[in-house]
């Protein structure tokens, strides 16, 4: 990337405070996943409330970014690496807000598990969450840090987590058949692994994005390509 | 004088070195091949060792700093700094479909019959707009009316001028507008159909609107032509050309596909020229 300041500095100050919105956004997303979970594993309607409150503010961000984003594209037409970094910017932030969505659905779904009896098998999503959250994150450092080794890195890693859901929908189904007095528990917690499922997609999406800004290679889709089972 | 076309390929008196490998991506089939090019005015020496391939059929587009040496290339494809004193050659060579262009020898009229020029300001003949278009046949010796006739007509419908000045083709060519006048200025240059044609700024004094028509033609032309043109407007590189060369100091920095210029750009210069973070 280059370092050098632009001419305009305004221009600089526009990239700077898009990039801003970005990784707060990036915050409040990851505080916002971390609530939800808290929500299920710790059986708290309180922290359940206030994930699925924190998803207004990241819509507002993202309309806000989205509106930085093509006033920098309309007043400046950047090209080349600013033109990458702006249009990375304005995807991550489309894909932080559905991780974000995704902590309203996990809140919603923990909330209605509380109201019965702890189920053991909560515990097939903490591998889950634990997957999916370094994910995220690795995939917001290797873009903060344009690292693109570290964004590559992160692509792969979406299999296991697939796998993962895999399994805990098959446990899951079994339970039900075993015990259906608790089916709509084990169907919430399904529901739960899928939307873990859906943040490691985003996380790959981010991770993506990532390493078009820095080294303009497009990545995406290059499994299905291959003729590999797409996620 | 010995017609461009006429002349031996074998034939040129410049002593070559080796051919120059092609900086970043080759094209396929060059219309101008530019070799180890230095150039200079007087003991000022503006371009170094520039090897550049020029595609035929397409849009190639110079740009880079002010004083970078773009224009004094271009100038140099139809020997216009002949004109210019103490202005030559010191090394290296041009070729337009294999022939030196700076033999001795080669007839510099008939160069640059082939090779048009359009400059950065419009500059009609104080003429009709008919005897602009007609100038440069006359001279080639046309004196046919219904063959200049037609040769105007086409000429204007090339330029995308024909429907706008058929009704007033013997008022002054400089009762048109700053567009027209620079697409009158295409036209004259078509009318004697090169296979090249040059084009310094060519929309730098005109307005938007101006400009889109210019560019269009730009467009439209490139499928007869080879178009080489030097433009400081990032965005006009990026929206006409099909390659970008980008110079410096009198170098050739980089010379790619456009689209791999303005999105990717291999080299650091080029990368921080484009984004306006220079100098």
């Amino acid at each position: 990337m280059t370092e050098q300041k632009h001419i305009l500095a305004t221009f600089d100050e526009a990239l700077g405070s898009l990039r801003n919105s970005v990784l707060m956004m990036s915050s409040l997303t990851e505080r916002s996943l971390e609530r939800a979970i808290a929500g299920l594993f710790q059986r708290d309607d309180e922290a359940c409330a206030i994930a699925i409150a924190d998803d207004e503010e990241i819509d507002q961000f993202e309309k806000q970014v989205d509106h930085d984003g093509i006033d920098l594209l309309l007043r400046f037409q950047p090209v080349a690496s600013d033109l990458r970094r702006v249009v990375s910017a304005m995807k991550l932030s489309s894909n932080l807000e559905r991780m974000a969505d995704q902590a309203t659905n996990i809140a919603r779904r923990a909330r209605k598990l509380n109201q019965h009896p702890a189920l053991p098998e909560v515990e097939l999503i903490r591998p889950m969450y634990a997957h999916a959250m370094a994910m995220f994150k690795d995939a917001i450092d290797a873009y903060v840090r344009s690292d693109v080794d570290q964004a590559r890195s992160v692509v792969p890693r979406d299999e296991a987590l697939d796998e993962l859901n895999r399994m805990a929908g098959r446990r899951l189904t079994e339970r039900m058949a075993e015990d259906p007095a608790q089916l709509r528990g084990y169907l919430n917690l399904i529901f739960v692994s899928r939307c873990l499922e859906r943040v490691g997609d985003h996380a790959t999406n981010m991770a993506e994005d990532a390493v078009y800004a820095v080294a303009a290679e497009d990545i995406r889709h290059q499994q299905s390509a291959a003729g590999v089972r797409p996620r | 004088m010995v017609s461009l076309l006429e002349m031996p390929e074998t034939a040129s008196p410049i002593t070559m070195n080796e051919p120059a490998p092609r900086p970043n991506a080759p094209v396929e089939r060059a219309s101008i091949e530019i070799e180890h090019l230095d150039f200079a005015y007087g003991s000022h020496q503006v371009l170094h060792d520039v090897t550049l391939d020029i595609p035929p059929r397409a849009v190639t587009a110079f740009i880079g700093p002010s004083g970078c040496g773009k224009t004094t290339l271009l100038r140099c494809l139809n020997r216009m700094n002949d004109l210019v004193d103490g202005a030559r050659i010191t090394r290296g060579a041009i070729r337009i479909e294999g022939i030196d262009i700076n033999q001795p020898g080669v007839d510099v009229v008939d160069l640059r019959r082939r090779v048009g020029m359009v400059f950065q300001k419009s500059n009609p003949f104080p003429k009709s707009i008919y005897d602009n278009v007609a100038y440069g046949l006359r001279i080639a010796g046309i004196s046919r009316r219904t063959l200049i006739d037609e040769a105007v007509e086409r000429s204007l419908r090339s330029a995308a001028l024909w429907d706008e000045v058929k009704d007033r083709m013997h008022v002054s060519g400089y009762g048109l507008s700053g567009g027209q006048q620079q697409r009158l200025c295409i036209a004259r240059a078509l009318a004697v159909e090169p296979e090249i044609v040059l084009m310094d700024e060519p929309c730098s004094a005109l307005d938007p609107i101006a400009t889109a028509k210019v560019e269009e033609l730009i467009r439209q032309l490139k499928t007869r032509y080879t178009i080489v043109i030097v433009t400081h407007n990032m965005q006009q590189a990026g929206r006409c050309s099909d390659r970008t060369a980008f110079f410096y100091l009198g170098k050739l920095i980089e010379v790619d596909d456009t689209t791999k210029i303005f999105s990717n750009p291999g080299q650091r210069q080029t990368e921080e020229y484009i984004t306006g973070r220079f100098g």
